[in-house]
């Protein structure tokens, strides 16, 4: 009796827990991976060429065309080496950043420097990028900046995108890599340098590995968002294409030729996801 | 020669903390440690010990003074040009190296090569009797042996000061006890001089070959344990080391006979029947009235009551059955030796 | 801003296309039913417009150009505009079935129709109608089976922009943008979208008679490539491509642009900001469009649909935005109704010599619209591809 009565608990619990977990898994099934396989089912369509509509007809010419045809394979792999170069600026500024924030500003500083990291993402992504446009622009401030070093700014153009994007998404580097910092024990410090290791080799030996999985995790946004911009382009871009521009230009015309270009940055992902979650970077998320 | 040799010299060292020097952690503080000893800093927590070794260590710059090591000016060295290690409090491994990475860590940054290297990091977890452990991850370690891999990887390369920052504060007692013979140990055959801070005072006396008492940024007493302890040189060593009845002013003549201040330690006092004998020649004794009993396992601490309000702590060796005349609020005679009631300064 | 939610609706536009099919409830056989209402009924109160920049304009940009407030006055209804940059847009923002009435050129007209997105329009019920001029109406690009699709708004030409003070002389052929361009290699700007194929077809025209192209929209694979091959050299010398009025003005006030395909509106808008511009129509003719309201199939608001076509080409009104857009009136009561009497005789508003050279955009399709039957022309399916890979 009291056996089954403890049983029948534990099923109530498991049954309340079912019905708390259940409905934003099904939705997140539905409409997340539900939407994400339609995406790429529709891939396999076509679409009548005159009005645009999605014809369900089952054929791979899309995935044919994709894979044949030079020009994008150029955009892919511009749009890659954009997301890596982007991912890697950004790196590079938010280590000391993060660094002097959390560990050489006083504990008095940290706060008022995290909120002034993170104020921009507070104003809209479009004024951020129309205001760079501006910067950027033939008579704007970076050319009138440089001009008396006898330099000339980037102009509009790729330079430009992966100055824009790591612009954009530094706060997302710089947070996981301030956290992780802050995290560090001092005396994890203190004993490297005990034990007789110089400033540069307690960053490589102790504070590097230390933040890496922070810097992967801060490059899964950095990457991910870079891999699936195509606004940034368009204002500072030039005339640089990138994927998601090919996928906006086709979205109207030709939805499965867009959704089997879209499939290209979701598999660049997936395989970045997986050659990081190889490095155990994510054990720490 | 080795026993004029000096490992650490401070001379008049200051340390003042907050802007303008708002706090003063040490103060003009002199320390010499000769080379090969264990010494100990003993105090209480905020007594300025900690932060001596970590002026030794090079964490900190001292406000003023001057440190040395084996007689050369370190006073401005960074703490990575030092002939110093340290095992911090928490240990500090590096969680993302194995146990034998971490051992290793002083000769890789040195840039011994790999075999080398990890011959004696094997030899140095061997002498902490870790064999096997060397793949293992910190986080997959119990206390006491992260406890032994930070002291292996202190010893690894045999600096000439090994500071060990309250080392045994985080293990459980016996195994603390057992570590405190492995230190001793340790210090014996590797030769290296051991500068250890703590607030036990039992370890300080069981361990050290000296002992300073710091107190309030300043030195309070340094010497062998068993004159720190027999001899304390001031009141606060006397009250701080070992537990003492500490008698001034009116209770000094009432009780000693003799004014001044005047420290009886508690098992110098015997127990007496009010019956017996009186006491002999060069003994000295009061009556009063047992008010408690505790039972401390290997001695009992009795509280004894004398009249005018003054109070004696007495340990009595549990040898023998307590008489049975020693029931609380029963009249008691104490006796000591007038030698035993030593004058301590201020 | 605009972009930014023009982008928004595409991705949604996207999102809700993918679900419906997926679904396979597609709304697409809905439109082919729809009818022209036989009469109006009271206003809904609101009305949602996609326009082509300064079309429907509120004063917001220019105090004196707010022809939507007297509308909201006089009708009671609601205004709420979106601002398309492209042809392709337009379609899409259609698709959604949360707009009601559409500015479309000929490049949208027959796509919205065909798929049944924009449902005939009673003629009747537009009183204005009767004064359009004759030559716009009932025309291929309006008008189905003898059925009107929507109500001429006005035509007008691409034009050819040059800072005054950079570009020197004053160019007078599309070579300037074409083969002359390296002459300002990374300062070129060309508009954003596969029609813009069309601007090429149109200059090798007169440039390379032997392609044998007689209509920019009809390009066989041929005609096509040799098209492309001229805007990949144009390419080298473009600085950036334009689909966003505001951006083509921030380009040329910058200098980041120097020269380049434009709309009289943003001519005037450069100039307005006392940029050193200069618009001109070059000697080969040029692209253009010609405009036409219609009314989505799935209005929510037709009555307000209505009322605005009506508003949109009633004398007045019809002046006032063919003079701030700078292009030819379809009304031919408005060339009495400008502030420059000779705005019409200026934009050749009943010159259809002229108009003859201007090419209108409209969607290339396979059947090529020149009339040749021996062979197949270029849709805009691969005109999408081909405008992919010139920008490579």
């Amino acid at each position: 009796m009291r056996r089954a009565g403890a049983g029948g608990g534990a099923g109530g619990a498991r049954l309340r827990l079912a019905a708390l977990l259940g409905p934003p898994l099904l939705w997140l099934t539905l409409a997340y991976l539900g939407s994400l396989a339609v995406l790429l089912l529709s891939a396999f369509w076509t679409t009548d060429s005159f009005t645009s509509d999605v014809v369900r007809t089952w054929n791979t010419d899309n995935i044919q065309e994709l894979l044949t045809t030079p020009v994008y394979r150029t955009i892919a792999l511009r749009t890659l080496a954009i997301a890596v170069a982007v991912t890697l600026l950004d790196a590079l500024l938010a280590l000391p950043m993060a660094f002097c924030m959390a560990r050489v500003a006083s504990p008095r500083w940290r706060r008022p420097l995290l909120v002034a990291v993170l104020t921009p993402l507070w104003a809209s992504y479009l004024v951020k990028a129309y205001a760079w446009r501006v910067m950027l622009s033939e008579d704007g401030v970076v050319n009138s900046l440089l001009s008396p070093l006898g330099l000339h700014g980037p102009g509009y153009g790729t330079p430009a995108v992966v100055l824009v994007l790591a612009y954009l998404w530094l706060p997302y580097m710089i947070l996981p890599v301030y956290a992780a910092l802050e995290r560090l024990p001092e005396r994890t410090l203190e004993a490297s340098a005990d034990l007789g290791a110089g400033t540069w080799r307690t960053l490589r030996s102790v504070v590097l590995p230390a933040v890496r999985p922070a810097l992967f995790a801060g490059s899964v946004f950095t990457f991910s968002l870079s891999l699936g911009d195509y606004i940034t382009v368009q204002i500072v871009g030039g005339k640089t294409q990138l994927l998601g521009n090919a996928i906006a230009s086709q979205v109207t015309l030709d939805l499965p030729m867009a959704a089997a270009l879209s499939a290209v940055p979701v598999v660049l992902i997936v395989c970045y996801l997986a050659a990081v979650r190889r490095a155990g970077a994510l054990d720490a998320l | 020669m080795a026993e004029t040799e000096e490992a650490v010299r401070c001379t008049a060292v200051t340390k003042e903390f907050g802007t303008g020097g708002t706090v003063r952690a040490l103060d003009a503080v002199d320390l010499t440690l000769r080379a090969g000893e264990f010494f100990s800093l003993l105090g209480p927590s905020g007594s300025g010990k900690t932060t001596l070794l970590r002026l030794i260590a090079g964490f900190e710059r001292p406000t003023r003074g001057r440190i040395e090591l084996a007689g050369r000016d370190v006073t401005a060295l960074a703490p990575h040009r030092r002939d110093v290690h340290t095992v911090f409090q928490d240990y500090a491994l590096f969680p993302h190296m194995t146990v034998e990475q971490n051992v290793a860590y002083a000769l890789t940054v040195r840039g011994v090569r790999k075999p080398e290297r990890t011959a004696r990091a094997r030899e140095a977890l061997a002498t902490v009797r870790l064999d096997g452990f060397a793949a293992r991850r910190p986080d997959a370690l119990s206390g006491g042996q992260r406890q032994r891999v930070a002291l292996a990887r202190a010893l690894v390369d045999r600096p000439a000061v090994l500071l060990l920052d309250e080392p045994l504060g985080a293990l459980d007692l016996r195994l603390r006890q057992e570590m405190q013979t492995e230190l001793k140990e340790l210090q014996r055959t590797t030769g290296i001089t051991f500068l250890l801070v703590t607030h036990d005072q039992e370890e300080a006396l069981t361990m050290s070959d000296r002992v300073a008492v710091v107190s309030d940024g300043r030195i309070e007493q340094t010497g062998p344990p068993l004159e720190v302890y027999e001899r304390p040189a001031t009141a606060f060593v006397a009250g701080f080391v070992g537990t003492t009845n500490l008698l001034r002013g009116e209770a000094a003549v009432r009780v000693v006979g003799r004014p001044g201040a005047y420290s009886i330690r508690p098992e110098r006092i015997r127990l007496a029947d009010p019956a017996d004998a009186p006491p002999l020649d060069g003994e000295r004794t009061v009556t009063g009235r047992i008010a408690d009993i505790v039972h401390a396992g290997a001695h009992t601490r009795f509280t004894i009551a004398l009249p005018h309000g003054d109070r004696l702590t007495v340990h009595r060796q549990n040898l023998a059955e307590l008489p049975p005349t020693a029931r609380p609020e029963a009249e008691i005679r104490l006796v000591w030796d007038e030698k035993d009631a030593f004058p301590v300064p201020g | 801003m605009r972009k930014r939610t023009t982008s928004a609706w595409r991705s949604a536009a996207a999102v809700c296309a993918l679900l419906l099919t997926a679904a396979g409830c597609g709304s697409d056989d809905d439109g082919k039913a729809a009818h022209a209402p036989g009469k109006l009924g009271k206003g809904e109160g609101k009305v949602n417009i996609i326009a082509w920049a300064g079309y429907a304009e509120d004063g917001s940009n220019d105090p004196q150009a707010d022809w939507v407030h007297p509308f909201e006055k006089k009708t009671g209804c609601k205004v709420d505009t979106k601002t398309a940059g492209t042809s392709d847009e337009m379609v899409s923002l259609m698709k959604t079935g949360q707009y009601d009435t559409v500015s479309a050129s000929g490049d949208a007209t027959l796509r919205l129709i065909a798929s049944g997105d924009a449902a005939p329009v009673n003629t009747k019920l537009v009183p204005n109608y009767k004064d359009i001029f004759p030559a716009l109406k009932q025309q291929p690009f309006n008008s189905k089976d003898g059925r009107m699709y929507g109500i001429p708004h006005g035509r007008g030409a691409n034009l050819l922009m040059y800072r005054t003070d950079k570009v020197k002389p004053a160019p007078d052929s599309w070579r300037a943008v074409f083969d002359d361009a390296a002459a300002h290699n990374g300062r070129v700007t060309a508009y954003d979208s596969p029609i813009y194929i069309a601007d090429a077809a149109l200059y090798l025209m007169r440039a390379k008679p032997s392609l044998g192209i007689k209509n920019p929209y009809a390009l066989d694979k041929k005609q096509l490539d040799a098209a492309v091959t001229l805007l990949k050299k144009q390419h080298k010398a473009i600085g950036e491509y334009w689909s966003d009025y505001q951006k083509e003005i921030t380009a040329f006030k910058g200098g980041d642009s120097v020269i380049g395909t434009t709309w009289q509106v943003i001519a005037n808008l450069t100039q307005a900001e006392k940029a050193p511009v200069k618009a001109v129509l070059p000697k080969e003719g040029a692209t253009g469009w010609s405009d036409t309201w219609m009314v989505s199939a799935k209005a929510e608001h037709p009555n307000c649909a209505y009322k605005w076509l009506d508003w949109i080409v009633s004398p007045k009104v019809n002046a006032q935005v063919a003079e701030y857009f700078g292009e030819a009136p379809a009304n031919r009561k408005a060339c009495a109704e400008t502030s420059d009497p000779n705005h019409c005789a200026v934009f050749h508003a009943d010159d259809e010599k002229y108009f003859q050279r201007v090419h209108f955009w409209t969607t290339p399709i396979k059947q090529c619209l020149d009339g040749r039957k021996n062979t197949t022309c270029t849709d805009y399916a691969q005109w999408t591809r081909a405008w992919t890979e010139v920008k490579g």
